[in-house]
């Protein structure tokens, strides 16, 4: 007995991985399709969640919450399974692949939590903000898409950064429902092989790569959100568009601060 | 724009009546402004002066009451009086009427360039140089050009309400509105946005101010107006802070001074 497990503890082999690596690949592909597909229609659903939400029409505001809470108090493996088999089967429905159910029940659940999210951005937009571009004459909608959204969208990019990590990493649930994507695939080849460790060390290895991608591109665009003063910084590593409007500002100073004859009310840069 | 009265005061409350669900804040508000006439609203907390401030570009709607601009019809009218005369839009009340905020409400993702610039382009449709230049112009009269590129949060209070200003201003509005301008501030910089207010009410701006201030009420206000209760109590010119008909405006005069 002994001698035997101390050979299996012994024989560790990457070659189980680089025999296979189109298999796990092929894991990779489908994971990042069907991650990247739910999280895209959960945003879009999520928005009409948020704002409806946010509706002044009762029935309609309850209705999106009733929505976000059901859906937020399903199990996400359980609604999987409910989907798939459960609705499925009760109601005649054939879903073509088992991608398409994972699909629709991350849609679903994901549109849930974004949806809270997106109207915590929105609600966290002092009113000033709303009164002060109404007061220069914009309507609701220019007020919502010009001076609204984006402040929202700073607010919110990290909670929707972490829920994207959470999308990459839920996606493995799909294996319930016989989905080849990568832990259904590395299972089915550690069946196999009956390689184990190697074959699990190494999807641990890929998810720890998707989501660490997926965080630091988060952080670079929570990076590009940040306001940069084109004049005061020195001029490091601008982005194109601005060092473009760096030179516009430049000159436009120049030009207006040599106008003759201003009509000023106050002194001349007064502390400025 | 249509209908606009050269000769009809600038602004024209009358029976502005307000409730916040049963709170009865404005209780039947006559106010006229004409042009270039500075007008201070002063008053206790909770006299309803800010409100009736934001009734006139309908920040506030009033239940009842007219609000009228350059003789345009813009409020719910009076019981019926003005029933069958059409109705402005808010949106265009706003284009003639400016307004500073006792927070700023500067917008902070943007620059101060683009937040003087913002209202010409997105809502008069004023291209992007052209938008630029003038709101280049404005901050230029509030002594900011220096700032263009700046965010709302690297400036001063002081320089955030001056910008404030600017953005008010560029779009050319017939009056002025400023909502308790300086309350927000640190005392060292109240002088600087009354400076510029002060500059701003001898181009001949019309101007309605609520405020604490009553150095600056005494020196520029033509019409002084006492608010207590959601009512006029008492307005007159600047003999209201030596010589008031009133105990209440008097009482609130000494309290403040």
């Amino acid at each position: 007995m002994l001698p035997v497990l101390a050979q299996q503890v012994v024989t560790f082999s990457w070659k189980v991985i680089t025999d296979n690596l189109d298999v796990l690949w092929a894991g990779v592909r489908l994971t990042v399709f069907v991650s990247v597909l739910s999280f895209t229609i959960a945003t879009v659903l999520g928005v009409f969640v948020a704002l409806a939400r946010m509706s002044e029409r009762r029935v309609v505001a309850a209705a999106a919450a009733a929505y976000i809470n059901v859906l937020r108090a399903i199990p996400l493996l359980v609604f999987i399974v409910f989907i798939y088999y459960g609705v499925a089967i009760y109601f005649g429905l054939t879903f073509a692949t088992g991608i398409q159910a994972g699909i629709f029940a991350f849609s679903l659940q994901y549109s849930a939590w974004l949806g809270e999210i997106f109207r915590s951005g929105i609600q966290a937009v002092p009113k000033g903000q709303r009164e002060a571009a109404m007061a220069v004459g914009m309507g609701p909608v220019r007020t919502f898409v010009t001076v609204i959204l984006p402040q929202a969208v700073r607010v919110a990019t990290p909670p929707t950064g972490n829920m994207m990590v959470g999308m990459v990493k839920d996606s493995a649930l799909l294996y319930v429902i016989g989905v080849q994507e990568l832990f259904r695939n590395a299972q089915l080849l550690a069946n196999r092989t009956f390689r184990y460790f190697e074959i699990y060390l190494a999807i641990v290895l890929i998810y720890l790569t998707l989501t660490t991608t997926v965080y630091y591109g988060m952080k670079f665009l929570e990076q590009r959100l940040q306001p940069v003063d084109v004049l005061a910084t020195a001029p490091r590593r601008f982005a194109p568009f601005e060092r473009r409007r760096r030179e516009r500002l430049l000159e436009l100073r120049e030009r207006i601060g040599a106008e003759a004859a201003p009509t000023r009310i106050v002194a001349p840069e007064a502390g400025a | 724009m249509t209908g606009q009265d050269a000769t009809a005061p600038v602004v024209r409350l009358q029976g502005i009546n307000k409730w916040f669900d049963d709170n009865h804040v404005l209780r039947g508000v006559d106010l006229a402004v004409s042009r270039g006439e500075h007008v201070v609203v002063f008053g206790p907390s909770g006299s309803g002066k800010s409100t009736l401030l934001r009734t006139i570009n309908l920040l506030e709607e009033p239940q009842k009451g007219s609000v009228a601009i350059l003789g345009v019809e813009y409020g719910p009218g009076l019981d019926g009086e003005i029933a069958g005369r059409r109705r402005g839009d808010a949106r265009e009340l706003r284009q003639h009427v400016g307004m500073v905020f006792q927070q700023f409400n500067l917008f902070p993702h943007m620059t101060v360039l683009d937040n003087v610039a913002i209202a010409l382009r997105r809502v008069r449709g004023v291209d992007r140089a052209e938008a630029e230049e003038r709101a280049a112009r404005q901050l230029r009269r509030v002594g900011l050009l220096q700032k263009v590129s700046a965010f709302p949060a690297q400036l001063s209070g002081g320089q955030q309400q001056r910008v404030a200003i600017a953005r008010a201003l560029v779009l050319d509005p017939d009056v002025m509105l400023f909502d308790e301008p300086t309350s927000a501030l640190d005392p060292e910089l109240v002088g600087e946005v009354l400076g510029a207010m002060r500059d701003l009410a001898e181009t001949g701006m019309t101007m309605v101010v609520v405020t604490h201030e009553m150095g600056f009420a005494r020196e520029v206000g033509d019409l002084n107006v006492f608010m207590d209760e959601g009512v006029i109590v008492e307005q007159g010119g600047r003999e209201i802070f030596t010589e008031s008909r009133e105990a209440r405006t008097r009482d609130f005069i000494k309290a403040v001074l």
